[in-house]
């Protein structure tokens, strides 16, 4: 589960490891906004340039990126046999009812290939240099402003943070009970869907009564601690914009600019 | 000799042939008799709870074989097969009472002899007989689990897992948790179910004292692989190469060296008080001794 | 495939989760009264029922005085109420009737806060305490609480692992932890906030023994060379023998306060009262069995020792 939800954050000490989270955060969202903005081979080409210089300056190997990509295949795949076969224009090369196979047809789904391949690259990216705790202390100070509107921006993120670190400990747990039922004969993922579903209630009960009470222990130990709301608590991590992450969002400016010089 | 479990070279490799991949076991091979009691110790991550997993089929080994209760298990075994192997080995894990999810505490007892094809009536039948074998009062029967107090649960879970009737008992840190009382009365029970039913004993333990009185048979391991497997008189006979290996002594043990320290003559270190006491009544000068020294 | 089902449900599991917390940090104490007393704590008359159901009281007209500097050891078996004890005095659960003061003063709705920051609480399970992302977070996490500054927190984290012997954890994240490193972090924790009292609730019951044995030393150092009050709830007999006093709770009521030695000597029904035989007490009675007779007064291991080599050894 730690996968799907978030990437797996990989320890390191590169440029982009140590770049700010609400930079990045920030910067992948951006990024994903202007990967629209490329309509010819020129923007792409400067985009995948730009990615495969993110992806040298993190030092991970590319093979954690192209894993990324794996568990979204068929989508991507769905996505670009739809551009191929109902893209209009240029020259004709095949015709069946609704369907045609054009030039500008086999191009789209180039690109839209592309398009994919990139958002997710830049968003393993994020995920894989970004500790999931970094990001949700990232994504609090971003949404800060909308406390003003009564959004309870602190709580929400201590508690995803406080989920994030539970996320091995109760797959822990999961593995643990699946256990516990295989050994008094429950045989999971056999049979027919009812079945399955049938199965599954005994490790969804046990799961749901034993973080019941984690959560109540946690709650106990969080106000014995002193915990009594967002107001007036200090942060211990801090974030600090330094001279790079100033440089990055220059680095995406300049970029930007250069995707409205060469696009059509 | 009539062998219940034997293992043979048994090698385990977690997320084997990723770069995750981490070495738990490596050529494990072991005999265990039926109707034994053996004691299992060694520190976290020692790998002595993949070796309980795969005694129940729960892994299966990367390379090496094992024979439990007549079934082979390779790294070829088909899961349909591991079924089988199941029904004869009980396995209590760590915190058993995190396994119950029935309505009522009978339902929970009976559902492990349900899933290996009894009907309704003999399960249930089992089922309460099992609750009285563990000390569970009948007018629990038909309340849920989760309004029991800690140490009931522990029973129910414990009563669901001898409810498969099977021949081997898999005990991991059964006490783990339960004060003194509970401790004591729970490892009577499986002393009582070890001399009654005959059941081949396999426990995981730190408590060196529960080792001593109870098994009679000892694994030590370290690091995935097996680095003694004697009887406790032997292990235990070596405080210093237990010490070596982080590992403590029965409270007993303990005591008599201290006192062979002072120069009380012993051949062999006692393991349990009783042993002490008769060896400390032969050497005192007389029975009646003096007060106060 | 069953792996997306668990995927599913681990995912729905865990926003149950986080809603059970937040609904639970919602729903605070109340607390009205007030006055001064001498000790560190003074607990009278207090009455206390989980629910208004239940017909027997959970702690019934406890009275308990601790000593500023003292160790007290409260044991008894489990479901006694011994925990629900420590949570009463953190205020944690809100007693039907009776006072508590807590260094002079009274628990009340007001006082609340300001008491709990002369408590520190380590629980039982090393897992349901760690709430920080890893090691410096969780330490932080109670002086976050108290609006410290954030130099003053780095200061206070440091020294406070340093203290526990996890300085070099410091990045660690929970799950890379044994249960006794998580319950170094926990007091850690505490250090940090520097409170007076320190209360133990089982926090040695679910570790192995040398992780036990690491706590235990760590609980006397705090007691002994660093003067915090300390309160142990355990099962644990090397815990108890420590402690300057034992108090026995048993169906909610105080049923006996004393010295350690003279407890340890009621023998076997130690066992009912929650807590192991010493060893020394169990060999006696093995050797009196045997007909030999041994000295009335309890000795710990090392009196025993030197008793019996002398007794052995002089003819």
């Amino acid at each position: 589960m730690d996968k799907m939800l978030l990437g797996r954050y990989i320890n390191g000490e590169s440029l982009i490891h140590h770049l700010d989270p609400r930079g990045k955060l920030f910067l992948s969202f951006y990024f994903i906004v202007i990967v629209f903005l490329c309509n010819n081979w020129e923007t792409y080409v400067l985009m995948a340039a730009m990615v495969m210089l993110f992806v040298k300056l993190s030092d991970i190997s590319l093979g954690f990126f192209i894993k990324g990509v794996r568990p979204l295949i068929w989508l991507i795949l769905f996505t670009v046999l739809l551009q191929i076969f109902f893209s209009s224009g240029g020259q004709v090369f095949w015709h069946f009812g609704p369907f045609t196979i054009t030039d500008q047809g086999l191009i789209n789904g180039v690109f839209v290939f592309c398009r994919f391949v990139l958002i997710i690259f830049m968003s393993t990216l994020l995920t894989l240099t970004t500790t999931p705790i970094e990001i949700s202390d990232g994504l609090e100070s971003l949404l800060k402003p909308l406390t003003k509107i009564k959004v309870p921006v602190y709580e929400i993120a201590l508690m995803l943070s406080i989920a994030l670190r539970f996320v091995p400990t109760l797959m822990d747990e999961t593995t643990k009970i699946m256990n516990a039922q295989r050994a008094r004969g429950v045989n999971f993922g056999e049979g027919n869907l009812l079945k399955q579903i049938k199965s599954v209630i005994p490790l969804l009960i046990p799961l749901f009564v034993s973080s019941f009470n984690r959560a109540e222990d946690l709650a106990t130990a969080m106000e014995a601690r002193g915990y009594h709301g967002g107001e007036g608590r200090t942060k211990y991590r801090e974030q600090e914009w330094r001279k790079n992450d100033t440089l990055a969002v220059i680095l995406f400016i300049a970029l930007t600019g250069a995707l409205i010089f060469l696009r059509n | 000799m009539v062998k219940s479990i034997h293992i043979e070279k048994l090698n385990y490799v977690y997320q084997s042939g990723t770069p995750f991949s981490r070495r738990a076991l490596t050529d494990v091979s072991l005999d265990i008799k039926t109707g034994s009691y053996t004691a299992i110790i060694g520190h976290t991550g020692s790998g002595k709870s993949t070796l309980l997993q795969h005694l129940n089929g729960l892994l299966k080994p990367t390379s090496g074989s094992l024979t439990v209760a007549g079934n082979h298990i390779t790294s070829e075994t088909k899961n349909k097969e591991l079924n089988e192997l199941r029904h004869h080995v009980g396995f209590v894990f760590q915190f058993p009472e995190a396994q119950l999810f029935e309505e009522t505490v009978l339902k929970d007892i009976a559902f492990a002899p349900k899933n290996f094809g009894k009907s309704d009536e003999e399960a249930e039948q089992v089922a309460a007989k099992m609750a009285t074998l563990v000390g569970l009062p009948d007018s629990v029967l038909d309340s849920s689990p989760f309004e029991l107090s800690g140490g009931q649960m522990r029973r129910v879970a414990i009563a669901g897992v001898l409810a498969m009737e099977p021949q081997i008992l898999v005990l991991d840190e059964p006490t783990a948790g339960l004060d003194p009382k509970g401790r004591l009365e729970m490892m009577e029970m499986f002393e009582q179910l070890h001399q009654e039913q005959h059941l081949t004993i396999i426990l995981v333990t730190h408590q060196m004292n529960d080792v001593a009185n109870y098994a009679d048979h000892v694994v030590v391991m370290e690091n995935g692989g097996l680095i003694a497997n004697s009887t406790p008189e032997r292990v235990f006979s070596d405080p210093d190469w237990l010490h070596k290996h982080h590992l403590g002594l029965p409270q007993t043990t303990a005591f008599a060296a201290k006192l062979a320290k002072q120069g009380v003559p012993f051949e062999t270190l006692p393991l349990t008080e009783k042993q002490l006491a008769e060896k400390l009544a032969e050497l005192m000068p007389q029975s009646g001794g003096e007060l106060h020294g | 495939m069953v792996v997306p089902f668990v995927y599913a449900f681990n995912i729905l599991n865990l926003y149950f989760f986080m809603f059970r917390i937040m609904v639970l940090l919602i729903l605070k104490t109340k607390f009205e009264r007030e006055r001064t007393m001498d000790g560190i704590i003074d607990i009278k008359d207090l009455c206390f029922r989980y629910s208004q159901e239940n017909e027997k009281l959970d702690l019934s007209h406890v009275d308990l005085h601790v000593n500023e500097g003292e160790w007290l050891a409260v044991i008894g078996h489990n479901g006694s109420g011994k925990s629900t004890l420590a949570k009463a005095i953190d205020g944690l659960i809100e007693p039907e009737s009776g006072e508590i003061f807590v260094d002079g003063q009274k628990l009340t709705e007001e006082s609340l806060w300001n008491i709990r920051k002369k408590i520190g609480m380590v629980f039982q399970n090393p897992d349901n305490q760690f709430v920080g992302a890893d090691v410096e977070g969780d330490v932080a996490f109670g002086l976050e609480n108290q609006g410290i500054e954030r130099e003053e927190m780095h200061i206070r984290v440091k020294e406070a692992l340093q203290v526990v012997n996890m300085q070099d954890f410091a990045k660690h994240e929970p799950v890379r932890l044994s249960g006794g490193q998580k319950q170094r972090v926990a007091i850690a924790g505490v250090l940090a906030l520097r409170p007076k009292i320190v209360i133990f609730d089982e926090s040695t019951s679910m570790l192995d023994p040398e992780g036990r044995m690491q706590i235990i030393s760590l609980i006397k150092q705090m007691n002994r060379e660093e003067g915090f009050t300390v309160i142990s709830i355990t099962h644990d007999i090397d815990e108890a023998s420590l402690a300057d006093r034992v108090v026995v709770v048993d169906d909610g009521k105080i049923m006996g306060d004393s010295l350690p030695e003279e407890l340890f000597q009621k023998g076997n029904e130690l066992i009912d009262l929650g807590l192991d035989v010493p060893y020394p007490q169990r060999l006696k009675f093995e050797l009196n069995k045997r007909g030999i007779q041994t000295p009335s007064e309890y000795m710990d291991e090392g009196s025993m020792v030197n008793w019996l080599s002398r007794s052995i050894l002089k003819n």
